[in-house]
């Protein structure tokens, strides 16, 4: 990276922590310190969901993977907006009215404290180990491209924003989210604009969705029934109905009953704004994760015209050139490139004589015939990555749209996209460790502890804990560093193993008035170790089970048993 | 329990007008993605 680069991500992160530190001042007690004493308008609360959800993975994996699997990602965020309504109807008046500093709060009070416990227990495990590894997962990616070190970049990842989050607490991490999501908004736009500038004359994005389509990249509603209409593919990821009732299901529990996103929305002034806040992340979200995912098709369609490498994460082709395979590698290198020089010369006549739609058509199905040819070497190069004797990683989709920035965009734009990753990084984390401090002491300590404490000394305790979990996830960070780039999948699998669970028992809450504490308990300890049960087979392949799905059997499964047991149990045992 | 003021819905007369338009929303962006596919595959 360039020094003007440096410079700008230098003075982009100092500027955000010192704007921290500013805008943080609030009240020693605790409704400053995690709820910014309800202060917070809509708009505000409307980015701090956006930033707490849109985490450095987001912005680095999306355009990836549209580039590699197309654009049916988007359908993972169809049930959001109707999660946000359901939200909007019953959780947000509860947690409103009981002015309670977490959602698990409410649990005791129409439970018992040990269901409170054991689910805000299963928050701080599944969200203090998610966290560790989302610093780790783009502080490899990007120690991996650029070089750092990776203890370095698991501090700027996930130390440096500690110093606001823990002074200024709820309204420190409210006003930096709000700032990091207009320069997020405001480098991701860029880069868009850069890639068509970068196009050929005569490629605009009208050619651009037409290569993207020949190449199956637009694949933006996709049905998950096999070809032949052989039955629902059950292990596809991203498809309508996955997308709609395991996304429902996932972001009801993730907004719902996550304590780093309801700590946002019980920061606003009144239940106007918090509902406001939420119903109009239910509309902007899936636009926006569209034109995120477009990002990726426009680099598709740039590297149609321009030299792509054999393999976007370097590193790993370092590691084939140190192994049996480095004269392969010298070999296969020079016929791509031979094959990638041939194929560039054609690609701008191809361009230039396409004037008409029918033409353009069959210029982008000529260049995809060429992509085929590459799609055979970089194959090649995975097959020799999945090699035990080289223990490489062979998914090189994260590393894809960081690659092209470094590559192709202008110094200081590289230094500011590179600072758009970490703040969306930052903005996410910040969130987190506010809301793993206020369980621990509200939830936990102050519930446990026999000694009544001062409001200074809780507020003190707070920032201790907040520096605490920072300290320890960076700890986590570091020994994540060994999983690799199957990091990123282990966040969505580890939140898909409790979210389900915690979803079950919140619903039976709200909506099951007859069922008590000890019945929901019980369901919820079964259903959590069935879950985990589960996840193991579906890892190994004994069960194929989109990961998605297990929000909605913990859910649905805590919510059915316990609901037989209370027909066991005469009454309600805590109501 | 303290009981929130009820306050103004912005916009809308009702909150389930809001509910109506975030729905309607996601219907109309699943229709368009839908034509979206058909059109460029």
């Amino acid at each position: 990276m360039s020094w003007p680069d440096w410079i700008v991500l230098v003075l982009t992160l100092l500027g955000m922590i010192a704007y921290g530190l500013y805008k943080g001042r609030t009240s020693r007690d605790l409704d400053g310190y995690f709820l910014s004493n309800r202060m917070v308008p809509w708009y505000m609360v409307l980015l701090g969901i956006m930033g707490t959800q849109a985490s450095a993975v987001t912005f680095l994996s999306a355009p990836g993977q549209a580039y590699t699997d197309g654009m049916r990602f988007v359908q993972y965020y169809f049930g959001l907006p109707l999660a946000m309504i359901v939200l909007c109807v019953s959780f947000v008046p509860v947690f409103r009215r009981l002015k309670i500093y977490t959602a698990y709060e409410y649990l005791e009070q129409r439970f018992d404290l040990r269901t409170r416990t054991f689910t805000s227990g299963l928050f701080l495990l599944q969200r203090g180990l998610s966290t560790g590894i989302s610093i780790a997962a783009p502080s490899i990616i990007l120690s991996s491209l650029l070089g750092w070190n990776i203890f370095w970049a698991n501090i700027m990842m996930g130390g440096l924003l500690i110093i606001y989050t823990v002074m200024g607490g709820a309204k420190a991490v409210a006003y930096t989210q709000q700032l990091q999501m207009i320069i997020i908004f405001g480098g991701m736009t860029v880069a868009g604009f850069m890639v068509i500038h970068r196009l050929p004359a005569g490629v605009g994005l009208s050619e651009v969705l037409h290569i993207g389509g020949k190449a199956g990249k637009l694949n933006i509603i996709t049905t998950g029934i096999r070809p032949g209409g052989k039955g629902f593919d059950w292990n596809d990821r991203y498809n309508m109905f996955s997308g709609v009732i395991g996304g429902f299901f996932l972001a009801l529990s993730y907004f719902g009953t996550d304590q780093s996103q309801v700590g946002r929305y019980l920061t606003a002034r009144s239940l106007t704004e918090s509902r406001l806040g939420l119903l109009l992340n239910g509309l902007v979200k899936v636009p926006m994760q569209f034109l995120i995912l477009l990002l990726g098709v426009l680099v598709f369609a740039f590297y149609q015209f321009n030299r792509e490498p054999v393999f976007f994460n370097q590193s790993q082709l370092d590691l084939l050139a140190h192994s049996k395979y480095k004269d392969s590698l010298v070999r296969l290198t020079r016929q791509y490139e031979a094959a990638e020089t041939s194929r560039l010369a054609a690609a701008p006549s191809i361009a230039a004589n396409a004037a008409t739609p029918a033409d353009r058509s069959k210029a982008a199905a000529r260049l995809l015939a060429a992509e085929q040819q590459k799609t055979d070497y970089k194959m090649t190069v995975r097959r020799w990555l999945d090699d035990k004797d080289v223990g490489g990683d062979s998914n090189d989709t994260n590393y894809i749209f960081l690659r092209f920035v470094t590559d192709y965009l202008p110094i200081g734009l590289v230094g500011l996209l590179i600072a758009v990753i970490v703040l969306a990084a930052w903005g996410s984390i910040a969130a987190t460790l506010n809301s793993l401090s206020s369980c621990t002491i509200v939830d936990f300590h102050r519930r446990f502890s026999n000694r009544p404490m001062s409001t200074e000394k809780e507020y003190q305790l707070s920032r201790l804990y907040t520096l605490l979990w920072g300290i320890f996830c960076i700890a986590m960070a570091q020994l994540a560093y060994n999983i690799g780039n199957s990091l990123i999948e282990a966040v969505n699998v580890l939140g898909s193993m409790f979210y389900g669970v915690i979803l079950g028992i919140f619903l039976v809450a709200f909506y099951r008035k007859r069922t008590g504490g000890k019945a929901v308990f019980i369901s919820a300890v079964i259903v959590e170790v069935a879950v985990i049960f589960f996840t193991i087979l579906s890892r190994q392949g004994v069960v194929k089970l989109s990961f998605l799905w297990f929000n909605v059997i913990g859910a649905a499964g805590v919510v059915v048993l316990s609901e037989g047991l209370q027909v066991f149990m005469k009454k309600p045992s805590a109501a | 329990m303290d009981q929130e003021p009820e306050e103004k819905v912005p916009l809308f007369k009702k909150w389930s007008r809001w509910y109506i338009l975030v729905a309607g929303f996601l219907l109309l962006n699943i229709i368009l993605f839908y034509f979206l596919t058909k059109h460029f595959s």
